[in-house]
């Protein structure tokens, strides 16, 4: 704790000592690095934590300038300025988090769309700026901005900057370190996972993009007075692409990644573009190499001194929560499901209920539907025709993440965690959904919590002690086994469980059994599981549901299965 | 026919099928091997700096074409081999080097030809009668060359051998390869081809418009708009894409302006990427 004091007291006296060792002309090219050191920070937050691409990062920073550059012009010296300029670095804030909302929540993924909607806007934006002449002064810009009152010079705009850069820095570490930081890297991971869960990964996204945005407003703000002038330039696509550069080769997965290379590569080019031709032509090479090969960037070589700087490991109490203890047993029902992809039925009026507490066995021969049958219950396919009713309330329709917070949840068949997360984060992840609000997210608190489930779980698996490992060094049966437990942990009223065996050693089958027992027998969870392997399936069915081309074959006990002529035809094609 | 209804009518038409030769080598690649081609924009403006540099040499203009062919095959190609090929599996690190790809190719004509606006003589100038009325002769055989080939795409994609392995790759990779089909060669001549076809597109539109280094930069997003609203994966899709999405800035465009046309565009691709994400046709 100490050291990481000194070191940033350090930092800090450094940054603010520079003007007065270099002088004027660099406290204000190093100001003006800054401002876009705060902008590339939002990038770090949206590229390297939640894992999408902002492609018009500028916009904000234009917008924001814009309006801050107005709000100077016409209210200078006017106690309106208090109000007006953070709403200027606000609005784009909000304007970021709504389109976000609105493109997320039509598409659960990452890729391209994002980006280039994101790209169309950035030039939507530099369109407008220019020919909205009589507003924003066209292509020559709006000028004669004066600074900001009260403050005179460069020298005093830039100790105005360095903390503002510092008081962001210190925000987003904090976000970063914060449950919302943990949620985002597993969206960039495995965001279909979260879902089940219950994350709304939309929200959360667009949550993440509107934070980005404030950070390009709150760069604005200070760009207007900085600058005296904002161009239709400051929006557009070649400073959108320069700040994607320099976070990119700084290091968009680490903290300080977006700073080191909106300095560093951003002064260097001003230096340098046009005394080196091919100067461009080697960043655009550089950019290429390191996202490929150096996701940490400039900031990944000194990490573990940043490392040390940006942490302080505290050993806190850990708080564990109470399992929620007996739930009522959930009712489940199916009336008439069907689903077909294309011209391949899949399930056909598939009917049955659920409405004792127990261990149910889905099996069937491949092809049969099971699998289906689970994606339908949990939201992950919707079924085109007939209804699925939990304790009478309609389920079908709902998205997956609505389905889990009504006390569903599931283990898939490959099992489905977050390998770059560490063990312990795969576990909090697992207990937080469902239990930890908005707010939570952002407080450190939950970063603490622990579940009496997690002590008996870690009792059983030694291996989920290994906090600190992260998930993907974990064998294959150890990855069934964290999923497992995982889908315990947020306590459903009902366990959907796909081959929850598949790929284990007998050691581990017997322990995954004796787990299903006792969440069984503990919690009177009720759990539905897919399995094949009938010697496994008559030690812990209460009933089994035979399944076969999508629809309920037959339900009864084991032995009423067993007997049944139509599930050995099914099974080895004995004709009667 | 009304002269004045005439005219316009062809002009979306023209806007509509120029839409579709740009649109096509990205609906290529996109479709085909799940590779968002960002630097697809930069293909077309090597098309065009080709004819451009052909134009300049004093060589009649049909030069152009092959001349632009080869140097996109071999910059395709030579992409292909060095990048994409690694990365057909992290369909979000494509976009980023294809993106990287972008800028670098532009600041390499940058190098060469500045930035400044280059200027082609109109290779055929002149007019035919159209219904009548007189169109130039240019626009209309670009017109014609777009839906030309157009059908001969689908019509070799529909029959020929190749076309029938391309989509066994596209439907499952293991299995055309399990086959004996050489799914990374294929791979890379359908990048090859959809690199071309980018660069055909440049040939054909370059004494029509502003060459210059940041031209691409519009066509990939007005080639992502036809894809959005048109879906993925199909011809009937482009053409129903570019239908709407030219028709859209070309009418909004005349009527309130180019920042208002952009505008309706991206309007409309939010829109659906909102309420409809598969777009008009979607490959079931």
């Amino acid at each position: 704790m100490g050291s990481f004091l000194g070191r940033s007291v350090i930092l800090l006296v450094g940054l603010f000592t520079l003007p007065t060792l270099f002088g004027d002309f660099w406290a204000y090219q190093l100001g003006l690095y800054f401002l876009y050191s705060i902008a590339a920070l939002g990038i770090g937050i949206c590229w390297g934590q939640a894992g999408f691409l902002p492609l018009g990062q500028a916009m904000f920073l234009g917008i924001g300038a814009y309006l801050s550059g107005f709000s100077l012009i016409h209210f200078h010296d006017s106690a309106w300025l208090f109000l007006l300029l953070p709403s200027a670095a606000i609005a784009p804030g909000l304007l970021a988090f709504f389109f976000g909302l609105l493109i997320f929540r039509g598409r659960v993924e990452s890729g391209p769309y994002f980006a280039l909607i994101t790209l169309a806007l950035s030039l939507l934006t530099f369109q407008v700026a220019t020919s909205w002449v009589e507003v924003t002064g066209g292509f020559n810009g709006l000028g004669g901005i004066p600074g900001l009152p009260g403050i005179a010079g460069f020298k005093a705009l830039y100790y105005v900057i360095a903390t503002v850069l510092t008081i962001s820095v210190c925000g987003v570490a904090w976000l970063v370190k914060s449950p919302i930081g943990v949620i985002w890297r597993g969206i960039a991971e495995n965001e279909p996972r979260l879902t089940f869960f219950g994350y709304d990964t939309p929200l959360l996204k667009a949550l993440a993009f509107g934070i980005s945005g404030l950070l390009g407003g709150i760069a604005g703000v200070f760009y207007a007075p900085h600058q005296g002038l904002v161009t239709p330039n400051l929006a557009g696509f070649i400073l959108s692409a320069e700040l994607l550069i320099w976070t990119a080769v700084g290091g968009r997965k680490t903290l300080m990644g977006p700073v080191i290379g909106a300095i560093l590569v951003g002064s260097l080019t001003a230096e340098l573009r046009d005394v080196v031709p091919v100067w461009e032509l080697m960043i655009a090479g550089l950019f290429i190499c390191v996202v490929l090969f150096m996701p940490k960037g400039i900031a990944g070589w000194p990490e573990q001194l940043f490392r040390r700087i940006f942490s302080h490991s505290r050993q806190e109490e850990k708080v564990t929560l109470a399992a929620r203890g007996i739930l009522t047993a959930p009712k489940l029902e199916l009336s008439g499901c069907s689903l077909s992809l294309g011209s391949v039925g899949i399930l056909d009026n598939l009917s049955f209920q659920i409405d004792e507490p127990g261990i149910y066995c889905l099996i069937g021969p491949n092809g049969a539907g099971k699998t289906s049958t689970f994606n339908a219950i949990t939201g992950a396919v919707y079924i085109q025709s007939g209804t699925i009713q939990l304790d009478g309330e309609r389920m079908s329709g709902l998205l997956p993440n609505n389905v889990a917070l009504r006390g569903l949840g599931r283990k898939f068949q490959v099992p489905s965690i977050f390998p770059n997360l560490t063990i312990a984060e795969n576990l909090l992840v697992a207990v937080w959904g469902g239990r930890c609000s908005l707010k939570d997210l952002f407080s450190y608190k939950p970063l603490n919590w622990s579940s009496t489930i997690i002590t008996d779980l870690r009792e059983k698996f030694p291996f989920l002690n290994q906090d600190e490992n992260s998930a993907n060094e974990l064998s294959h049966g150890e990855k069934q086994v964290l999923e497992l437990a995982m889908s315990l942990l947020g306590e459903p009223r009902l366990l959907l469980l796909d081959e929850p065996c598949a790929g284990l050693s007998p050691e581990e089958t017997e322990k995954v059994i004796e787990t299903v027992h006792w969440v069984r027998s503990t919690f009177d969870t009720t759990i539905m599981v897919i399995e094949h392997d009938m010697a496994l399936v008559k030690d812990i069915a209460d009933q089994v549901i035979v399944m076969h081309q999508g629809q309920v074959l037959t339900i009864g006990s084991v032995q009423d299965v067993q007997k049944d002529i139509r599930v050995k035809e099914v099974y080895v094609g004995v004709s009667i | 026919m009304d002269p004045i209804a005439l005219t316009i009518a062809l002009n979306v038409v023209y806007e509509v099928t120029t839409l579709f030769v740009i649109v096509l080598g990205l609906a290529i690649v996109f479709g085909l091997l799940r590779v968002m081609n960002l630097a697809h924009g930069e293909f077309i403006m090597i098309g065009a700096y080709s004819a451009y540099f052909c134009q300049d040499q004093g060589w009649p203009y049909i030069t152009a074409i092959p001349f632009a062919l080869i140097i996109a095959a071999v910059v395709g190609y030579l992409i292909e081999f060095t990048l994409i090929r690694h990365l057909y599996k992290r369909p979000f690190d494509t976009l980023l080097v294809t993106w990287g790809l972008s800028i670098l190719l532009r600041e390499l004509i940058e190098l060469v030809y500045g930035k400044g606006f280059q200027s082609l003589s109109n290779p055929i100038p002149g007019s035919v009668n159209i219904l009548g009325e007189p169109y130039p002769s240019y626009r209309a055989l670009v017109m014609v060359i777009a839906v030309v080939s157009a059908i001969v795409l689908w019509a070799w994609y529909r029959r020929s051998l190749t076309g029938a392995r391309v989509k066994a790759m596209v439907e499952n990779t293991e299995l055309a390869q399990a086959v004996g089909i050489r799914v990374d060669r294929l791979a890379r001549h359908t990048f090859v081809v959809g690199t071309c076809f980018g660069a055909l597109a440049g040939v054909m539109l370059a004494p029509l418009t502003r060459v210059e280094p940041f031209m691409g930069l519009d066509y990939i997003l007005t080639s992502f708009f036809v894809l959005v609203v048109g879906g993925i994966g199909t011809l009937l899709g482009l053409t129903a894409g570019a239908g709407v999405i030219g028709g859209v800035q070309s009418v909004v465009a005349n009527l309130f302006g180019e920042t208002s046309g952009y505008f309706g565009v991206l309007l409309i691709a939010i829109l659906f990427l909102w309420l409809k994400p598969n777009g008009l046709v979607s490959r079931s």
